[in-house]
């Protein structure tokens, strides 16, 4: 499925410096994801000992760019039914179709 | 303490304005489409979580960091991610740079300010005996005006 990845419409531009308070997350105007919540995502692997922050931020990057790919994959599929509104089997067709996510089968289950 | 995937869900308001914002005006998304999403990234997660520590173990690291992030996702065929990561990776890398010399910044400008406060202070006690001089003086002026 030939996609473009440009349009990325998210706050990805690193907008004009803000004074952001020490306390808040690291970089929480460049994620839409709680880090917190993917923390707890990877500590939930007993392999894993330690994430640094990087890791844990690029982690969370990379879940909200997963989701977009989905979501546009699973709207090629609706398109298709001529639909407006997409439904679980189009994210169920768009786990098929798409080699990348062949670890998902059997997730909807 | 094994968590399943289905328990470790992130936020739906959250993934709904993600996917929102990557469907075109006008597009909609059921309630069990988005949560089919949901659990769907969590396990994502997961799996690159895993594969990201093989990578540090390989590099006898206990700690994830970004490159291993980034070598998962090579693994795992999602190369397109890879770009659009770095370029982020970059961004958050500025941000925390400029974040620890704002807060060093901060931290000498609060010394300064102690400092300049307490000049301010011996300043403003000269002003005093000044002003109180003034108001004679002016005293003094009326009173010959009144004569």
């Amino acid at each position: 499925m030939g996609l473009s990845w440009e349009e990325e419409g998210n706050g990805g531009d690193a907008a004009a410096p803000q004074p952001q308070s020490l306390t808040s997350a690291p970089a929480a105007h460049l994620l839409r994801l709680p880090l917190v919540q993917v923390k707890a995502l990877v500590k939930a692997d007993p392999n894993v000992m330690l994430a640094g922050q990087e890791a844990s931020f690029i982690l969370a990057r990379t879940v909200e760019l997963f989701v977009e790919t989905i979501a546009k994959d699973a709207y090629c599929c609706a398109q298709q039914g001529k639909r407006k509104t997409l439904q679980r089997r189009d994210v169920g067709n768009a786990i098929e179709a798409v080699d990348e996510f062949a670890f998902l089968e059997g997730t909807l289950d | 303490m094994a968590e399943r995937p289905e328990d470790l869900n992130l936020p739906n308001a959250v993934i709904t304005r993600i996917i929102k914002e990557a469907l075109p005006d006008g597009v909609s998304i059921s309630k069990e489409a988005r949560s089919a999403i949901s659990r769907a990234a969590s396990v994502f997660v997961l799996y690159a979580t895993s594969c990201a520590n093989n990578f540090a173990m390989k590099g006898k690291r206990k700690t994830l960091n970004a490159s291993d992030v980034l070598s998962a996702m090579e693994e795992m065929e999602f190369q397109r991610f890879v770009t659009p990561l770095k370029e982020a990776l970059e961004a958050y890398r500025r941000e925390q740079k400029g974040k620890k010399e704002a807060s060093e910044q901060k931290k000498k400008d609060k010394d300064k300010k102690t400092d300049s406060e307490e000049q301010d202070k011996s300043r403003d006690e000269d002003n005093d005996e000044d002003e109180e001089r003034l108001e004679e003086e002016e005293q003094n002026e009326e009173e010959e005006v009144d004569n």
